[in-house]
């Protein structure tokens, strides 16, 4: 255990030591700040408008159903939410295994009483933390939508399941890609293709059969991503994000069998 | 841990073979690493002295063959191998954004060490590489010779029973070549040391019996002064001639 702890503590040093962290936080944040305000500007201009035709103020029965703080605002922050992280998260994930390859310390890592099993689950760990921060830091504006469109509680937690799963399905993804190069490069131009292949299968109804594309349809991340901005948490969708995390930290362990007998 | 079942070889390697797709990078070698000696690995770059260690520490598999490393197999028990080893890398292959003392402290962290053990180490090292007037400093701020001596103190961190060095002077100024050199030599008798490296000086200043490969075969073995001293030691380099 404790030289798992001396890795954690080593990869949160790694990681708040370079600027790629920092920046990433603040272009996530930044990005569904101008987002949410851009969106919540074209709401407020819409009731302006029905409230100045028909002159009767902001009485909800002057306002048609389709114009809402919840259609207009929040799902589209939640889009765009969802969109800024696949491109964001690639790059705090493309040096987690790759720099440690293209400096060689891996082959210090390997040699002292870590297991591989222990490297992966450190650098994993640590990734998730920060993607978890990262989104705490972006979450203020969707909660605020939901909070000024009388949702709740429950249904806000739901939402940041949502996103704190997607975000770690993206991670995880980004990860693997990280764990077979040691250019950090590749690691992000294949992170960012892998999670936009996985991002959204609809398009294959058009080229497929559609039992292929349906199949195709359940392993895609947004749809289960869809479902928590419901506010509906379905183990189903829990147990998705799961087995990406454990099929992407069992790919990155057979990294370093890989490299052992590697020609 | 016993070196071996009688404590007298810290490595033994039998009909070790190494290949890369169809390119055989060592060629069923024979070798005995006496225990608690600095043993020299020679031979000119691309000769698979580094291939060698990376089979010695487990993180490569063999193609054939038998290796022994401290009584146990690299290539079954990884784990019991790499916990009784250190290894200092060809080049200073560090944290470049870590200070010196807290990259000691996580070298120790990663070895199983802690608490009041841990200090007394991480102290023991600084001292003993000398590195007390830049413990706070950044790694990446360091010369190259003081990585180098960064690097040595992490190996030795946990008293490891063999100690591997590759190329340790490798991209040194003559003078951070002669400090690294005494620091080495200060370690003889302690450890079992395998220094690899191409340097002949290097290995007749420290080392106590020598083997040399070429091609990946293992062309000459034996005392330093008696393999080094016969004649013209590059034509091992250079030459055919087979004197294992």
């Amino acid at each position: 255990m404790r030289p798992l702890l001396a890795l954690v503590r080593k990869e949160f040093a790694s990681l708040f030591g370079a600027p790629t962290a920092y920046l990433t936080l603040t272009m996530v944040a930044l990005v569904t700040a101008i987002i949410f305000f851009e969106r919540l500007k074209v709401y407020n201009q819409i009731l302006i408008v029905y409230a100045t035709n028909t002159m009767g103020g902001f009485d909800t029965d002057t306002i048609p159903d389709h114009v809402n703080l919840w259609d207009t605002v929040f799902f589209p922050v939640m889009e765009a939410l969802g969109v800024t992280l696949l491109a964001a998260i690639p790059i705090v994930t493309m040096r987690v295994f790759a720099e440690e390859r293209a400096r060689g310390t891996d082959e210090l890592l390997v040699t002292t009483h870590l297991s591989p099993w222990q490297i992966v689950l450190a650098k994993f760990l640590v990734t998730y933390a920060f993607v978890a921060l990262i989104l705490a830091a972006s979450f203020v504006y969707p909660a605020a939508a939901i909070e000024q469109g009388g949702l709740g509680i429950v249904h806000l937690a739901a939402v940041f399941t949502g996103l704190l799963l997607l975000g770690l399905g993206i991670a995880s993804l980004g990860l693997v890609c990280s764990a077979f190069t040691s250019s950090q490069l590749v690691a992000a131009v294949s992170g960012w293709a892998a999670a936009f292949v996985f991002w959204d299968f609809g398009w294959s109804y058009s080229f497929l059969n559609e039992s292929t594309a349906s199949v195709l349809d359940r392993i895609a991340l947004h749809p289960r991503f869809g479902a928590f901005s419901e506010g509906i948490v379905a183990v189903e969708n829990v147990a998705y994000f799961g087995a990406i995390a454990l099929v992407s930290m069992a790919l990155a362990r057979f990294s370093f069998d890989l490299r052992r007998v590697g020609n | 841990m016993a070196a071996d079942a009688s404590g007298n070889t810290a490595i033994r390697a039998r009909a070790l073979t190494r290949r890369f797709g169809r390119r055989v990078v060592l060629d069923r070698l024979d070798l005995d690493v006496p225990a608690r000696t600095t043993y020299g690995l020679l031979g000119e770059n691309g000769a698979g002295k580094t291939t060698f260690i990376r089979l010695v520490t487990g993180f490569l598999l063999p193609s054939a063959g038998d290796l022994e490393v401290l009584g146990v197999s690299p290539a079954a028990q990884p784990g019991t191998v790499q916990r009784n080893i250190g290894f200092v890398m060809e080049t200073s292959r560090l944290y470049p954004e870590l200070r010196v003392q807290a990259f000691l402290r996580f070298c120790g962290g990663i070895r199983n060490m802690g608490g009041e053990a841990l200090d007394a180490a991480v102290e023991s090292a600084i001292e003993r590489f000398q590195l007390g007037s830049v413990r706070n400093r950044l790694v990446e701020n360091l010369s190259k010779g003081y990585q180098q001596r960064v690097s040595l103190a992490q190996a030795f961190l946990h008293d490891p029973a063999l100690v591997i060095v590759d190329e340790p002077t490798s991209g040194l100024d003559p003078v951070q070549q002669r400090d690294v050199r005494d620091v080495l030599a200060s370690l003889r008798g302690d450890h079992t040391v395998l220094l690899c490296t191409h340097d002949l000086h290097e290995a007749e200043a420290l080392t106590t019996r020598v083997a040399v490969l070429r091609s990946g075969r293992l062309i000459a073995e034996g005392p330093t002064a008696e393999v080094l001293g016969a004649g013209d030691a590059l034509a091992l380099f250079r030459s055919g001639e087979n004197r294992a």
